[in-house]
């Protein structure tokens, strides 16, 4: 099955043909942007600095219709949901694309005030790690990166928990609803062709 | 130039024209059809063609971008129904049709073609004499013009050609119909079923009879429809026509009669009364997108526009003869509106079963059929309620912790316990400040005048809310079910998606709009055969009724076509 959004066949199909400028635009606007950011890369050779917020991404990680969101710190954030389901020898948060389907959610379905406590809340959390191990949460070995989110979780603050929550549910909604969980583990059937009211429970 | 009118006139002419594309106006137009008469078939919404307009009909929720929510800019634009990326395309925009509660009313609106067909819950009861008998009996509203003899036949044909899956429970007071096989009953709706047989002579827990197809006849394989998937992902559209709606079923089967014209885009203003001849001699709509205002003529007017729908297009359509609205002489029009009392619900914990559970996907449930004053007035409240019960097992995980302990929880989801819920479906009496009006003001971005509605809960719907939480509590106790809420939500009048009347049927034109064969009293070529036709509301969910008297009518129109009576 083809996991790739592709704008032209968004669910609301009821605005097709309203949104084809629109999805076009944006379509345009993700090219060039793709572009631009390989471009960086290949220009600077790993010699300058790409903004933080771009290390995290892949070309194929890049949201294909989220809005820009510059001030979001990717990086940190991509690095948290990674640790919340990190890659085993079964897929984790990162190759299931979660980081980008959560920067789409954060940019489409939030209001103004939970993106924000988002932002600041990343540069805490990196302040945190900077205070308790010397250096930037992105740096942290996995093991201490979940301490400190697990800390969050069961803390006081209720700003940092809120965030921690928000980004934990969606991190478990976008894994758990990915065509690999689904398929491998959940016993997705989108026909089941029958319905059975009583049966035994298999073990 | 008299030429050019005269063409212009034929150009627009039909034999008749059927206002509404739903689940009543698809009866209309292939009945019509079928018995030969060139049809316009005006809806106000736009087209949806049967397969091609279900853009997420086969959409696996990892391909919907949001998973379902719909994104914060797209909410503003749209009212609250269908708000999820999966059904988006049947949300309303908010300013398409903007309305007064003078009490508070919920109105949820199918505008596109097939109307609440593509979106209804597919329970299809037959009414019985208990209920036709109803208001004569207990002394509301009027006596209805038909009993159940008058439409048992049309039950069946409508039946045949939908495809109802039920039991045959033999029971007088909600009949048995022409039934493919039955979906079943789970293992916990089965036991309430046994402890309501041993413990009470009045009810009866029997599976909802429900327009799924279980096991498909030519009839509908003729319409290219097939056997329900048990896949629940109705209200997106289903691409097996597994379940009836005018989209899967009747339009297309008119469209091949090559006698139907459907005209999508078209918002009927009025219904054009010639004061000569005494009739109705055609429809006036504003076109959608170009706001332009264009006649179309016909000897038959069937007004399927949706129960409230139907009621404003005839208090709009103003003649000399009908200063307040097309037939209204008895001054009832827009009066004695109903719809179901939804208020109650309950649910509760099922002990036990652990060792059983459901495999695929159930789009029916358990129904128990009214059991107040039914033989007799028994009760402190008039009328009565049915009761939809489902029970069902879901799963849970534990979401606690980090990595790849959680990771592990993720993937292996535990079997819960089984849960139980119920529903009141109660008859509400109609009465005659329950009423639709039109705005003398305010309009609409078409030019027509807004609705106002004014439609509260009486003290009778008060005592049936609770008679039914005391009556659930007892049934589920008795059942050994826990932790029982049984609540009255408080939902407002509209909730249910099941409004009637205004419009209503009786023998007496002093008292009524319409007479048996739903045809104005005093104008005789416009028949009105939605919900706004019913004198009284039962408890059935109604659409099957809708849909039988739509035939009865539109076959009786045909033969009055054809002996030159209209």
């Amino acid at each position: 099955m083809n996991t790739y959004f592709c704008p032209l066949q968004r669910s609301d199909g009821f605005y097709l043909i309203e949104q084809i400028k629109i999805t076009t635009t944006l379509q345009y606007y993700y090219m060039q942007r793709r572009k631009s950011i390989k471009n960086m890369a290949l220009l600077a050779g790993g010699l300058i600095a790409l903004p933080t917020w771009a290390k995290a991404w892949s070309l194929e990680t890049l949201p294909p219709m989220a809005l820009p969101l510059p001030t979001l710190e990717g990086n940190t954030l991509a690095l948290i949901i990674e640790a919340i389901i990190p890659e085993s020898d079964t897929k984790g948060a990162k190759s299931l694309g979660v980081p980008a389907f959560i920067n789409t959610m954060l940019a489409d379905c939030y209001d103004k005030k939970v993106v924000e406590n988002v932002e600041k809340s990343l540069t805490r959390v990196d302040n945190i790690a900077q205070s308790k191990f010397q250096q930037g949460f992105t740096a942290l070995p996995l093991a201490q990166k979940q301490a400190l989110l697990l800390e969050i979780e069961k803390g006081e603050d209720k700003d940092l928990k809120d965030f921690y929550s928000l980004i934990k549910n969606l991190t478990i909604q976008g894994y758990t609803t990915s065509e690999y969980v689904l398929t491998t583990f959940l016993k997705y059937e989108m026909v089941p062709g029958h319905y059975h009211g009583c049966v035994p429970v298999k073990s | 130039m008299a030429n050019l009118n005269i063409n212009a006139r034929k150009k627009n002419s039909y034999d008749a024209i059927v206002i509404g594309s739903g689940i009543s106006g698809g009866w209309a137009a292939k009945e019509l059809c079928d018995g030969g008469l060139k049809t316009l078939v005006l809806e106000r919404g736009r087209d949806v063609k049967h397969i091609e307009d279900y853009p997420t009909a086969n959409k696996h929720p990892w391909e919907f971008e949001h998973r379902g929510q719909v994104p914060l800019a797209l909410r503003e634009n749209y009212g609250r129904s269908f708000m999820r990326e999966e059904t988006l395309h049947w949300a309303l925009k908010a300013d398409e049709q903007p309305f007064v509660q003078e009490k508070p009313f919920t109105w949820t609106r199918g505008y596109h073609v097939g109307g609440k067909s593509l979106l209804w819950a597919r329970q299809t009861q037959r009414w019985s004499d208990f209920d036709f008998e109803g208001p004569a009996r207990d002394g509301y509203a009027i006596d209805w013009p038909i009993r159940y003899a008058d439409i048992a036949p049309w039950y069946s044909h409508v039946e045949k050609f939908a495809g109802i899956s039920g039991n045959k429970d033999g029971l007088p007071h909600l009949p048995d119909g022409e039934f493919l096989p039955p979906i079943e009953l789970n293992c916990v709706e089965q036991h309430l079923q046994g402890v309501l047989a041993k413990n009470y002579t009045d009810r009866q827990l029997i599976q909802g009879r429900c327009a799924h197809i279980t096991s498909p006849q030519p009839i509908h394989l003729q319409q290219g429809r097939g056997k329900c998937q048990h896949r629940n992902l109705c209200n997106r559209g289903c691409p097996f026509g597994g379940y009836f709606s005018a989209n899967a079923s009747t339009l297309p089967w008119a469209a091949k009669t090559g006698k139907m014209t459907l005209r999508p885009d078209s918002v009927v203003h009025s219904i054009i009364y010639d004061e000569k001849k005494g009739k109705a001699s055609g429809v006036r709509i504003i076109d959608a997108n170009t706001k332009e205002m264009i006649e179309y003529y016909a000897k038959v007017i069937f007004v399927n526009a949706g129960a409230v729908n139907s009621n404003m297009i005839m208090l709009n359509s103003i003649s000399e003869r009908f200063p307040t609205g097309l037939g209204n002489d008895s001054g009832v029009l827009g009066k004695y509106f109903a719809c179901h009392n939804y208020r109650g619900k309950a649910n509760a914990q099922v002990e036990g079963f652990l060792d059983k559970t459901t495999s695929g996907k159930n789009p029916s449930n358990g129904y128990i059929p009214r059991f107040r004053n039914v033989l007799k007035q028994d009760t402190d409240f008039l009328r009565g309620y049915s009761i939809g019960i489902g029970a069902g097992r879901g799963t849970y995980t534990n979401r606690d912790g980090i990595g790849e302990d959680l990771k592990n929880q993720l993937i292996h989801p535990q079997l819960g316990n089984w849960n139980v819920s119920a529903w009141m479906q109660g008859e509400s009496v109609p009465i005659e400040s329950n009423h639709l009006r039109l705005h003398t003001e305010l309009k609409d971005k078409y030019g027509i005048p807004q609705l106002i509605t004014s439609v509260a809960w009486t003290e009778n719907d008060d005592k049936m809310v609770k008679d039914f939480q005391e009556q659930v509590n007892e049934m589920f106790s008795r059942a050994g079910f826990k932790n029982i809420n049984a609540n009255d939500t408080k939902s407002n009048p509209g909730s249910d998606i099941h409004e009637m009347g205004g419009v209503r049927m009786g023998a007496d034109p002093k008292t009524s709009i319409l007479n048996k064969w739903n045809q104005v009293h005093d104008c005789k070529n416009v028949f009105v055969t939605d919900g706004a036709c019913m004198t009284s509301t039962g408890t059935q969910n109604p659409s099957l009724t809708y849909m039988a008297i739509t035939a009865r009518a539109a076959n009786y129109a045909l033969s009055e076509f054809k002996k030159r009576n209209l």
